[in-house]
């Protein structure tokens, strides 16, 4: 086993929020099922409710809220992890053992990620509460949480760069969540924006996504919301939409990697 | 055993290292001092592979600190200037976290482990936390740490900042132990008489390049028979003017400070120029009340050689 790995999660498991983050994260999760539960079964005092609506919107709300509550919380695992050997002293330690950078990397990317996906695994069972109601299939839970697991290490692998390139890690925490904001709202606001323009100079109201400019959709394929929605298709309908954020995602988190690896190559412990 | 040649390295502004050589020989315990920005520590970093050069040479072993990082790192044993602990973990996971990171393996582990925490003299602290110990006992730690796989070089920057007398007195009996084992040791440090103690040659740099002492030696050999530059303390009798005019008159004498019937004398050679200096003084009529001579220590070696450096 990768000594860093070892390290990583021993160290992590003995913090405070190792335990305090999970706790408080189900809350909230719990919180969201409540309170869209009682939403969809209030709706309008009607009383043939049917039971798959109930789980498919238990499910949406539950997806999209896990989903921001992570992106929430890896900048925190993420962005300090290397900053934190720097801030330490111990960076030049790890950088003059056998341990190549790679390796290093890993350590970290495995141990950040490793805590995000706890909290993603503790949260299956809320998640598949929707299955009780029907309408979701273990397609839709299986899609949801690999398309998650796919957004979560990206975002990990931009956290760690940040923390490669950064000093302290309240700069690189803070550009870590300056990232998620600019992926998340900035391209959400773009498209909606030019596509009002577009709609208005036109003086039309495209019928489907794929009648829009490829310019006016492209931010959306950054956008974290954007790519879990495209996982809710079919497995025959996941090409183009879902298949190309993948891609984008894919590539953004390879780019960090191949960034964080130069920084810790070049740069030393600076 | 260390071999830099004319390297440069340069940060957004500075020249850190500007043709700066060296050449360290197999089991020497070398000194390395300077001013502060001298590139010091940017010379350290790039021997413990941590930095790339932009040009010049750097090897160790005969192995590129460029090229062939990994067998160099497997070579050496590198303790930074104010190094970082762990301060969660207990002294034994913190030695063999780092004897993982070095490769060594089940009994070879295990073994390089008791031998760090026997070193350290932390075997009886092994499972406390880190963050218990003492500063000097966190020092003892790292370098126990830094030794661990068994380099045949260390390269030690500014070891003994913050540490007590008594840790500094440990620290050299240590190095001077390591040092008599075989281990090629480049240390720098700007407590100089703890140098003056432990090193056989000091090199000095300043502004990044090699700097030069009086008698023009960009290396000092401290256990050289007999140095060139000698120091002579006067007190001569009323006014030591004439003494001046005397002292200016015989070939290599060096005037450093005078005072109310007292000189500093620098001059260059051995005792019969030391004996001539005397010898004018008398003869012209100077009343020497004392005559005090001595070698060039470092520290005046290094004042005259970085006097008027500093940033």
């Amino acid at each position: 086993m990768n000594p860093m790995i070892r390290k990583e999660l021993r160290q992590r498991m003995r913090e405070r929020r190792g335990w305090l983050l999970p706790s408080l994260y189900l809350l909230v999760l719990g919180a969201v099922v409540t309170f869209a539960y009682f939403i969809a079964t209030t709706d309008g005092g009607r009383s043939n409710i049917q039971g798959s609506k109930v789980g498919v919107t238990l499910f949406l709300t539950l997806a999209y809220a896990q989903l921001a509550l992570l992106l929430l919380l890896v900048p925190i695992f993420s962005a300090g992890s290397i900053t934190i050997e720097k801030e330490q002293r111990t960076l030049a330690g790890l950088l003059t053992s056998l341990l190549t950078s790679a390796q290093i990397w890993w350590g970290k990317f495995v141990s950040s990620l490793l805590f995000v996906l706890l909290l993603l695994v503790t949260s299956l069972p809320v998640l598949s509460l929707a299955f009780a109601f029907g309408g979701i299939g273990p397609w839709e839970i299986f899609s949801t949480t690999v398309t998650t697991v796919l957004i979560l290490a990206s975002m990990s692998a931009i956290g760690l760069y940040c923390s490669s390139a950064f000093q302290r890690s309240v700069h690189a925490t803070a550009v870590s969540y300056a990232t998620v904001t600019a992926i998340t709202v900035v391209t959400a606001i773009l498209f909606f924006v030019r596509m009002s323009i577009y709609e208005s100079a036109h003086h039309l109201a495209a019928s489907g996504w794929y009648d829009i400019p490829l310019d006016i959709r492209a931010p959306m394929y950054v956008n974290p919301f954007f790519f879990l929605t495209t996982s809710f298709a079919p497995p025959k309908q996941l090409y183009p939409a879902w298949i190309t954020c993948a891609g984008v995602f894919v590539v953004l988190g390879a780019l960090a990697v191949a960034l964080t690896l130069r920084n810790l190559r070049h740069r030393g412990d600076l | 055993m260390i071999d830099v040649e004319q390297i440069r390295k340069g940060f957004t502004g500075t020249q850190a290292l500007d043709g700066f050589t060296l050449h360290v020989g197999a089991g020497e315990l070398f000194g390395l001092v300077g001013p502060n920005g001298a590139g010091k520590t940017t010379l350290m970093k790039v021997l413990s592979t941590l930095l790339p050069i932009d040009s010049g040479t750097a090897e160790i072993g005969g192995l590129s600190v460029t090229s062939q990082r990994r067998e160099v790192k497997r070579l050496i044993g590198y303790l930074p200037d104010q190094p970082g602990v762990y301060q969660d973990m207990s002294v034994r996971e913190f030695l063999e976290f780092f004897a993982d990171a070095f490769q060594l393996t089940g009994a070879h582990n295990r073994t390089a482990v008791g031998h760090a925490l026997e070193r350290s003299g932390l075997a009886e602290r092994s499972n406390d936390s880190v963050e218990q110990l003492s500063f000097g006992m966190k020092q003892r730690l790292v370098l126990a740490k830094t030794l661990i796989h068994d380099p045949k070089v260390l390269l030690l920057d500014e070891p003994a900042t913050g540490l007590d007398p008594i840790a500094r007195i440990e620290l050299r009996g240590q190095l001077k132990q390591l040092h008599a084992e075989g281990i090629t040791i480049l240390i720098s440090s700007h407590i100089l008489s703890d140098l003056e103690d432990i090193c056989t040659q000091i090199a000095l740099i300043g502004e990044g390049r090699n700097a030069r002492d009086t008698e023009g030696n960009s290396v000092i050999q401290l256990r050289a028979p007999q140095a060139l530059v000698r120091i002579c303390e006067i007190e001569v009798l009323g006014d030591s003017a004439a003494a001046v005019n005397i002292l200016n008159s015989v070939a290599g004498a060096r005037l450093l400070e005078s005072g109310v019937g007292r000189l500093l004398v620098e001059i260059k050679g051995h005792d019969e120029q030391v004996a001539a200096l005397l010898r004018a003084l008398v003869v012209g009529g100077a009343d020497v009340l004392r005559f005090d001579h001595r070698a060039l220590g470092l520290e005046e070696r290094y004042r005259l050689a970085f006097e008027g450096r500093r940033p």
